[in-house]
């Protein structure tokens, strides 16, 4: 066994363990919440407690599922957006997705309805569109290299929803709608039920299946585009299928889960610097981190206080203190 | 049939400006071919279509035209090794190096140890045995250009395109880049290369094609084609080929 099979058997041992760990702490997390009162309910409770019973699993278990998945999801198209972008310091939130999304989920609130599946198809639709509308615009813009055109028309598009954001929030009725749209913009797993969760996992276990089986492909898609073709690939279409496969898997969770910043930011630098770069081991790496966070911010916001934190408060938090941490350390990798 | 010819071949940019016009070239399987001359005279372009990036019907290897072979299956014929990799994310040199494995990996498929051996054999040709898990964002210009040279050994290709190879490397990592070519030359490699420097053409080339304007000045044994009257023409500057030594030097 030469050094690169043992480096890789290390990697795979790693990789396991981490899946033990979330798995572990997801079923932890099952035995904490807000009933009978905040903390931890003890697993007696649950033979004798048809109500408890009732929360464990129909409660708890969709929202710890959700916490993983999208958790897994955010990471693996952060890292994706990362790769495809050549630049570390890329998230989904670019090219007008969660805007979008955002936006949609907050017209869909004051027009019509709150049920959450209407909200989530909107959040969804509109997410898209801002994928569409960045990528139409960056093909009118006559400025700068193909990639920057994007980030700079996924930054217009992303104002485009911002402001139409406000004008909804200035006219939605106040004790009631701005109430929602708040809530969904600060993001949260409250609303996991099997019914509102099972479209999402479908959608994202497909997503991240597409992008596990392409990651070292990923890998060849961040360097120079004329050697990625020299090796075999096709650069522009490959590249657009992996974008459009994770912004789509982004757009389905954040529909569910509403605004979850920072996890795709913060999980795929941790990942390459426990894993190295080479997608092979990273991007998984980098999934499982995602989950086990979300997990992790999720469990914390709904046990610390009687009323729940959003997760989206925790994960921005907690987000901002690592970026901080890794910006401020000595060693950084490549351009920023 | 030659190995890889290129028949009349014109290409205009989008905006309208000629790059090549009526560029014909045939060239022998193992030869060395310089492609001289100034900036702007349309190298970068014919080094794009010699390597499939930019499609065109004139180029042929093997008899069979570039656009019909498959993208993995041209990527075992023809490697590139370009001017400057795009190095975003601290790969080790092993990683970078392995990447040359991809035209050989099934669709959905990663570098198995047999590739590995082939990674570790290219670094050890170029001198960076040894050097394997260090990152490539540490390396120096020679260095980095050591290890695209390695990434296009592993990818174990006929043909290597380089786009100037030595334009911006010190005098010892030119010599040390120069030697390691020629032995790829030696070993039955077939390289066509860019370049704007009429000495480094000459030191590696069986072969020199001269360009200008976007039009093959000429093309030939590079004996028959450095003179001091074409290279004067091409460069339109006063330029003399002299011998010292026994070593043709222009200046």
């Amino acid at each position: 066994m030469n050094e690169y099979e043992i480096q890789k058997r290390y990697k795979m041992i790693t990789l396991l363990v981490l899946i033990a760990l979330s798995v572990i702490f997801g079923i932890l997390s099952l035995f904490v919440g807000r009933y009978p009162k905040a903390g931890f309910t003890p697993p007696s409770l649950f033979y004798t407690d048809s109500v408890a019973r009732t929360i464990l699993t129909k409660i708890r278990l969709p929202r710890v599922v959700l916490a993983l998945a999208a958790g897994a999801m955010l990471g693996a198209s952060g890292f994706t957006f990362q790769l495809l972008f050549s630049n570390p310091l890329v998230e989904p939130g670019f090219l007008g997705v969660s805007q979008g999304a955002a936006f949609g989920a907050a017209l869909m609130i004051v027009l019509a309805s709150t049920s959450s599946l209407a909200v989530q198809v909107s959040a969804m639709a509109f997410g898209l569109l801002g994928l569409v509308f960045s990528h139409f615009l960056s093909t009118r813009f006559r400025f700068g290299g193909a990639l920057l055109r994007l980030v700079l028309a996924g930054i217009a598009v992303s104002a485009f929803f911002f402001s139409g954001l406000g004008v909804i929030k200035l006219v939605a009725e106040p004790t009631k709608d701005l109430q929602d749209i708040t809530f969904w913009m600060m993001g949260g797993l409250w609303n996991a039920s099997w019914v509102s969760i099972i479209p999402t996992l479908v959608v994202i276990a497909i997503a991240l299946t597409i992008l596990y089986v392409n990651r070292f492909t990923l890998n060849l898609l961040s360097i120079n585009e004329k050697t990625s073709f020299s090796l075999g690939l096709n650069p522009k279409r490959q590249r657009t299928m992996l974008l459009v496969i994770a912004t789509v898997g982004t757009t389905f969770t954040i529909s569910v889960t509403g605004l979850i910043g920072w996890v795709g930011l913060i999980t795929p630098h941790i990942a390459r610097k426990t894993f190295g770069s080479e997608a092979t081991h990273a991007l998984p790496a980098s999934m499982i981190m995602g989950s086990f966070f979300l997990l992790l911010c999720d469990s914390f916001g709904r046990t610390i206080l009687p009323t729940e934190i959003p997760i989206g408060l925790l994960t921005s938090l907690f987000g901002a203190l690592i970026f901080v941490i890794i910006l401020s350390s000595k060693r950084q990798e490549g351009k920023a | 049939m030659t190995y890889l010819s290129i028949d009349r071949l014109s290409y205009r940019y989008p905006s309208g400006i000629n790059a090549l016009r009526s560029v014909t070239l045939s060239i022998e399987k193992g030869s060395s071919v310089a492609i001289l001359g100034s900036n702007g005279a349309g190298k970068s372009t014919l080094l794009d279509i010699l390597l499939g990036y930019t499609s065109s019907t004139s180029v042929f290897l093997y008899g069979k035209p570039l656009s019909k072979y498959g993208r993995k299956e041209l990527g075992r014929l023809i490697a590139l090794v370009p001017q400057k990799e795009q190095f975003s994310f601290a790969y080790t040199l092993l990683d970078y190096t392995l990447f040359g494995r991809a035209p050989y990996l099934s669709p959905m498929g990663s570098p198995t140890s047999a590739d590995s051996l082939i990674s570790y054999e290219a670094l050890a040709k170029v001198g960076l045995g040894g050097f394997e898990n260090r990152s490539i964002t540490a390396l120096s210009g020679g260095e980095q250009q050591l290890l695209l040279i390695a990434r296009a050994i592993a990818q174990e290709s006929e043909i290597l395109l380089l786009d100037e190879p030595t334009s911006s490397l010190d005098p010892a990592n030119r010599k040390r880049i120069l030697t390691l070519l020629k032995q790829l030359h030696a070993e039955g490699k077939t390289l066509i290369f860019t370049t704007h420097d009429a000495n480094f053409a000459y030191e590696l080339s069986s072969d020199i094609a001269l360009l200008k304007d976007g039009m093959l000045l000429d093309y030939g044994k590079k004996e028959e084609v450095v003179k001091s009257e074409l290279l004067t023409i091409l460069y339109d500057t006063q330029l003399t080929v002299t011998e010292i030594d026994g070593r043709t030097v222009i200046y």
